[in-house]
């Protein structure tokens, strides 16, 4: 066999083999979303059957959902809308606090800024679940338990650090000549800050929005911690009481684990382009 | 403008004197009483509480915080705001008597409420008094620590349609131990031999939650290891008695997984997915701590009075009763509570038979009561024409019970939290030790634990 003939032969090979370690990649990723939406088609009774596609598909699990006319689902759009507040308000905090941060310490160079930075970062050397207790403990202080504002403090504050350390990022490589035309121009600081800063961070603002949004959006342990009154509890929270039943309702769950994952889709959707550009720049910079 | 005269000055000023306790008194008793409450396995147990504290706070006046949240998540969120200081005026824990409340009576971490338990102390079932008493370990005594309000044992639930199918009746269904379980690999064999995929055995033996341990401890005591921890609070794993049964616990449970006879995925059971098998009709039968399979079924007619059968432990292989263990299901005020006072009141109240008989029934009765008087007064208990109930007051209630070992030594709730026996389950089932192997590791690890905890 010629050199060339076995050259292709062992990019046939390569191909095929990365081809079949893709398709199995595939496979094992997709398979939990397939029974996600396998389980949501069943009606209760058939939810342990091994059947692969369901016999009798029905939307039935999805209506009840709508109508939360199954008793653990009463609450379900008031916990849905707690989600959302929650997340919109936790991730326009972390936006305004870490571009403020990531200013003053890179435009207006603050002295010793950098230590700031480092800092936020080293309080992700310790696990969020560690941290757990204390806050609890601190909330109690303060008499902030079962109050949605505690979730919301703690959920910035683990949002904040990366915010930080990629609007630094991503801040360094706008370039600073522009501030000081500003400046020549006679522009104050929150001038620069609102009308160069912000309109050339776009890219980095809506990838951190999404961020600390998705953070607040997927969060369970603080949540159920710190909210105690079914009106204010949040989704995955009230979703954590389907575990606990003899009815075995895992396809309304699973119907409104979906129904759940919409919104987050959408949004990550929506801004895929501008969020993978933000993320990048800042991997790239730092 | 007429002037104060000394007397009316010293007579308006006692008035004030007089008046300001009761009106702290009465500002007191309008405080809002926080109450977290385990959730129901289905809506009307949870509509049974909601309903019993409104008529209570429209009674009384006083406001009820009511937060519904399921068991072990219930305990979690009580253990950290025990931490911190930040507690509910009332808890009811399901499965706290076992988790929960001995480690916090040990560290003194609970209000004593014998007082509430003597308004009604005539009345509760002997089993239910003693599980109700923990050691302190501050105070060096036992005290009350807990008000029961329900109780269950173990009870076993079977599929009529599917031992039918197999060829059997409910009469060839055997009376003792073990030929009461290995019946149902029997029932296994002639299912598949027809082609139906199903397993005989349902055994909860997961290292989790409640349902493993519950079973276990029944085969240990079914094989004579009652005597695991003496009323002293005394470990008595030496003795041979238990050893050997402890031992013949674990092949019980272990052999049958081994030969496939329950489902693989039971060494991943929490306490619901028996359940959800067994309405699956993935198993025949399943060993239940209450009868919660049936009353979920309830408004289903034919399931509920046809199909599933419910039945009590079976004899031991001598042909004796084995003593069922009592969990009983208690409320308990954390120390630190900030209105101590109306939650006494809202127990005493709750804990009044009839009441509480009430509060049981619109649960559908998925728990026992934990009074006598309940069951001999209300005909809704042992009502013949319920397949199931009276089932579990026999065994819950008229039968020989005994209590869990953690009233005697909290110790034992470490071994259940840590879920020891399961863990020499998997043992045998996934690191192919033998029994003898298994228990005496286990053994091991309870002897370590035990001297964490001296009761004096």
């Amino acid at each position: 066999m010629s050199l060339a003939r076995r050259a292709r032969a062992k990019r046939h090979i390569a191909q095929v083999a990365a081809a079949v370690l893709g398709a199995f990649l595939v496979v094992w990723s997709l398979v939990p979303l397939y029974n996600m939406v396998r389980v949501a088609l069943q009606e209760k009774e058939d939810v342990f059957s091994s059947n692969v596609i369901p016999a009798t598909p029905s939307l039935h699990s999805f209506w009840t959902v709508f109508d939360t006319s199954y008793w653990l689902l009463a609450k379900f759009w008031m916990q849905m809308s707690n989600s959302f507040w929650i997340g919109v308000v936790v991730a326009s905090l972390t936006l305004i606090i870490g571009t403020l941060t990531s200013f003053t310490i890179g435009r207006l160079r603050i002295r010793q800024g950098w230590m700031l930075t480092n800092a936020a970062l080293m309080t992700y050397v310790i696990p969020m679940s560690f941290l757990a207790i204390p806050f609890y403990g601190i909330m109690g202080k303060y008499g902030m338990t079962d109050n949605p504002l505690a979730v919301i403090a703690v959920e910035v504050t683990f949002a904040t650090p990366y915010a930080i350390f990629i609007f630094q990022q991503y801040g360094a490589s706008i370039p600073y000549e522009l501030d000081e035309a500003a400046r020549i121009d006679g522009a104050s600081p929150p001038q620069i800050f609102l009308l160069i800063y912000l309109p050339l961070m776009a890219p980095a603002l809506v990838a951190i929005g999404t961020y600390a949004l998705l953070l607040s959006w997927n969060e369970y342990l603080y949540a159920f911690l710190l909210l105690s009154t079914e009106g204010k509890l949040t989704v995955p929270v009230g979703l954590g009481k389907f575990l606990n039943s003899d009815e075995a309702p895992w396809n309304y769950l699973m119907a409104a684990a979906i129904v759940y994952a919409v919104p987050p889709m959408v949004i990550y959707y929506a801004f895929r382009r501008k969020m993978s550009t933000g993320l990048t720049m800042g991997g790239v910079k730092g | 403008m007429r002037r104060l005269s000394r007397r009316h000055t010293i007579a308006g000023l006692g008035a004030v004197v007089v008046a300001s306790p009761m009106r702290i008194r009465s500002a007191k008793a309008a405080e809002p009483v926080t109450v977290w409450w385990t959730q129901g396995f289905y809506e009307a147990e949870n509509k049974a509480v909601i309903d019993n504290l409104a008529a209570w706070e429209r009674a009384t006046g006083t406001k009820v915080n009511l937060t519904i949240m399921n068991g072990p998540d219930l305990i979690t969120k009580l253990i950290a705001g025990m931490q911190v200081g930040d507690v509910p005026d009332l808890v009811h824990s399901v499965t706290g008597d076992r988790f929960l409340v001995p480690r916090a009576a040990w560290d003194d971490q609970l209000i004593d409420v014998s007082d509430v338990i003597d308004s009604q102390k005539a009345e509760f079932h002997p089993t239910s008094l003693i599980s109700s008493r923990f050691y302190n370990s501050k105070l060096k005594k036992h005290a009350f620590y807990t008000v029961p309000i329900k109780c269950s044992t173990l009870m076993e639930q079977v599929w009529r349609p599917l031992i039918e199918e197999a060829g059997f009746s409910d009469a060839d269904m055997p009376k003792t131990h073990d030929a009461y379980f290995d019946f149902f690999q029997t029932v296994q064999d002639k299912l598949r031999a027809k082609g139906k995929r199903v397993y005989g055995l349902g055994y909860s033996m997961a290292a989790k939650e409640a349902d493993s341990g519950t079973l276990f401890h029944h085969f240990l005591v079914a094989y004579g290891g009652k005597d695991i921890v003496l009323p002293s609070g005394k470990l008595n794993t030496d003795d041979a008695a238990v050893q050997k049964a402890a031992i013949m616990a674990l092949e019980r449970l272990t052999s049958p997984y081994k030969k496939g006879y329950v489902p693989p995925g039971a060494i991943n059971w929490g306490d619901v997915d028996n359940n959800n098998a067994f309405f699956a009709k993935q198993i025949v039968m399943t060993p239940n701590a209450t009868i919660s399979i049936a009353v979920a079924q309830m408004e289903k007619g034919d399931q509920y009075y046809k199909q599933i059968i419910t039945q009590g432990i079976p004899l031991g292989n001598d042909g004796k009763p084995v003593p069922g263990i009592l969990a009983v299901s208690p409320c308990l005020i954390p120390k630190g509570a900030k209105n101590i006072d109306a939650a006494k009141d809202l127990l005493k109240s709750f804990i009044r038979p009839d009441n509480l008989n009430q509060y049981l029934k619109e649960t559908r009765g998925r728990f026992l009561p934990v009074m006598m008087s309940n069951i001999k007064s209300d005909p809704f208990w042992q009502d013949p024409a319920d397949p199931h109930r009276p089932a579990a007051v026999d065994t819950g209630l008229i039968r020989p019970t005994i209590s869990w070992w953690m009233n005697y030594n909290p110790a034992y709730s470490a071994v259940l939290s840590e879920q020891t026996w399961s863990q020499a389950e998997a043992n045998i089932t996934q690191k192919n030790m033998t029994p003898e192997q298994a228990a005496e590791e286990a053994v091991g690890r309870i002897k370590t634990i035990f001297e964490r905890f001296k009761v004096v």
